[in-house]
């Protein structure tokens, strides 16, 4: 399925009723961007306010899911969508349920983020958390991209740099060990820096649903990667889950 | 009837004549005249096969043994292509031309139609957003850059806004719709990067600064006040002890006002809505005033008893400056006059005085932060030259706008104007 190819339907507002809903998915999805960019600047500049503020504003993201979710629904019901317009409504549910979880993770760390500035603060200012959080909000930009553009290719990208942000929390997560093993007094710090970088694997794994979901929505037409196992696999699976 | 009309009907008559004539001397007439009317019609299809290969662009078809009419008409088409041809060079080069100049520019550039969509987009929204040329042309421009706050001004508009770019965490875009055409519009994307940046260090200074320059003048000033109440304090001090307190106390307003201006514009998005009983502090202000005896008469005018929803310490700032603003500058034997009124679109106070006035130039300038009218006027005691810009943040922070009449010389009025959201009209 091309992007074009959405723009075909005998009935031209059923057309704008889908492309509204992918409108609105990707709205949320720079809403939650917002977020965690916020929940990250709060940890980093000490903020506690503003980690509180991000804790409160998690209700916006919910709306949107709620709204976005009837919407789907009542296209289901009146318009009795099939092949594409189905799996893009599917998709749609998908990932906007994948986007409410990001939100929560960006919810725990504004939380964390509050809880943490009153501690004394490590000399490098959470330098790893920070990495962490950089190649997470590029994952999450990215796959937001890829739904937007329909773009298999830059998908499978962003799936396949899930690895690095697990290799980086796992880096983390020793390196926290080590600290508290050291200094039992750190104990309640670092064990707080860990459930941010826990927060944020967590969100790189919902980036890669996401990506999954793009596949699953443009496959069943035109797939043009060939050679990279890697790849193949995951156009399997999304295979399969068209199939589900 | 133009000549190659004339002569083309002139060659079928002469055609058919000859048929006729042939006709007369051989017999069956109708056979020579439906023969030449054949061939005639097989000599014109064959034209119009020419003709149409010529119109297709195909090369080797066209005048050679032809004459007249039909020569005519190819010489007309032919030239018309060449016409079409030079202007679709000349329309080439400039399209070049302009696509190279918008190429070359910083500031990105894209155009949008009506339902939003992404029509066309210059090398700096590559750099600046990350488009992607193969496969963002007929996107929605809000699938692509999903900050909020983007969003909301293309739905709503209202000021250009800053957003964070979509490519690199740290950069800063500042982001600009101008609607033109019947619903098209061209959005207008600068790096502010290092504006920010820079904007964000000198406010960083100035806080800074103002915080270490207080504790070390609080230690002056208690010596000083210790000083002047001594007893055994020689006489030939009090004097110089006295005016050290003065300027003390003045520096001491000084870096209060700079701390009270750096967190108000550090302080981001709208002021709170607390109850602020506008009415009250008004009273209250005028009769601080009104006290001293060397100061102009304070008239209050109360019109309204509309409350303001506002945070209750700026709005005590914004009326206090202006109204020691008009004090200062009015001669004891003056008035100054506040008044308070409200309608349907809001509030607004006004503080208007019979001072020395601002000249017409000086009045966009005067919030500005230490501007001074005419350096060889000076500054009345006891200001600081940062009221007018307290002012004018409080206001932007509670969504107000402030504005300034004077004549030089009779006297200025400071109007400053409250949204309607933020009034509260008390019942009764």
């Amino acid at each position: 399925m091309e992007v074009e190819d959405l723009g075909h339907h005998i009935s031209r507002r059923f057309n704008e009723e889908l492309e509204q809903v992918r409108t609105s998915v990707l709205s949320m999805g720079g809403v939650v961007e917002t977020q965690l960019e916020r929940a990250m600047a709060a940890l980093e500049g000490g903020d506690s306010e503003l980690g509180l503020q991000v804790a409160h504003d998690d209700y916006k993201v919910n709306q949107r899911e709620v709204s976005i979710d009837e919407e789907c629904s009542r296209i289901l019901a009146t318009r009795g969508p099939t092949a594409s317009d189905l799996r893009l409504i599917i998709a749609v549910i998908k990932t906007i349920a994948d986007l409410e979880r990001v939100g929560d993770e960006a919810e725990k760390i504004g939380v964390l983020a509050a809880r943490l500035a009153a501690e004394e603060r490590p000399s490098n200012n959470y330098r790893e958390v920070r990495n962490l959080a950089r190649h997470v909000q590029t994952m999450l930009h990215k796959a937001l991209d890829a739904f937007a553009r329909l773009d298999v290719e830059s998908a499978l990208e962003v799936v396949k740099s899930d690895d690095i942000v697990d290799d980086e929390y796992n880096a983390l997560y020793r390196q926290g060990i080590t600290f508290m093993m050291e200094d039992p007094r750190t104990i309640s710090r670092v064990m707080d820096v860990t459930w941010v970088g826990r927060a944020l694997e967590r969100i790189g794994d919902h980036a890669k649903n996401i990506c999954e979901y793009v596949i699953f929505m443009v496959h069943g037409k035109d797939i043009r990667y060939t050679g990279v196992a890697e790849m193949e696999r995951e156009v399997r699976r999304a295979a399969r889950e068209s199939e589900r | 009837m133009p000549a190659r009309w004339v002569s083309a009907l002139t060659r079928l008559a002469l055609w058919l004549a000859v048929a006729v004539v042939l006709g007369g001397v051989f017999g069956a007439m109708s056979w020579w005249l439906s023969g030449a009317l054949a061939l005639y019609l097989a000599y014109t299809l064959n034209r119009l096969y020419h003709l149409d290969q010529v119109l297709q662009g195909r090369k080797g078809y066209g005048l050679a043994g032809t004459t007249g009419l039909w020569a005519e008409l190819f010489g007309r088409v032919d030239s018309f292509q060449v016409k079409a041809k030079r202007r679709k060079k000349k329309y080439n080069q400039l399209l070049r031309e302009i696509r190279e100049s918008t190429g070359a520019l910083h500031d990105a550039g894209i155009i949008l139609n009506p339902d939003r969509e992404i029509v066309w987009f210059n090398k700096a929204a590559v750099r600046l957003l990350g488009l992607d040329r193969s496969k963002d042309v007929g996107q929605r421009i809000d699938n692509l850059v999903r900050h909020p706050d983007f969003i909301a001004y293309l739905e709503a508009g209202g000021e250009p806004v800053t957003i964070p770019s979509p490519v690199d965490g740290e950069g800063r875009l500042a982001v600009q719709v101008i609607p033109y055409g019947s619903g098209q519009s061209l959005t207008i994307i600068q790096d502010v990067t290092r504006q920010t940046l820079l904007e964000r260090s000198r406010r960083d200074f100035v806080a800074n600064a103002s915080h270490e320059l207080r504790s070390p003048l609080t230690v002056i000033s208690g010596y000083l006040d210790a000083m002047a109440e001594e007893p055994e304090l020689q006489p030939q001090w009090g004097k110089p002890i006295g005016e050290m307190n003065r300027q003390t106390e003045r520096m001491m307003a000084l870096v209060a006002e700079l701390i009270e201006l750096s967190r108000l514009e550090s302080s981001e998005g709208d002021a709170e809505r607390e109850l602020v009983k506008v009415p009250e502090l008004l009273r209250i202000l005028c009769q601080e005033y009104d006290a001293s005896p060397d100061s102009p008469a304070v008239k209050l005018e109360l019109e309204s008893d509309a409350a303001l929803l506002g945070n209750e310490a700026a709005v005590q700032s914004i009326f206090r400056n202006l109204l020691s603003n008009a004090v200062r500058f009015t001669a004891s034997t003056g008035e100054v006059v506040i008044s308070w009124r409200s309608d349907s679109d809001g509030a607004e106070c006004t503080v208007s005085d019979t001072g020395i006035g601002i000249p017409e130039e000086a009045i966009p300038r005067v919030t500005e932060r230490f501007f001074r009218v005419d350096p060889g006027r000076g500054r009345p005691a006891g200001g600081t030259g940062l009221g007018l810009a307290i002012v004018k943040h409080a206001l932007q922070r509670h969504g107000g706008s402030l504005s300034i009449s004077s004549t030089l010389g009779e006297g200025s009025s400071f109007t400053c104007r409250f949204p309607a959201d933020r009034v509260v009209h008390r019942g009764g």
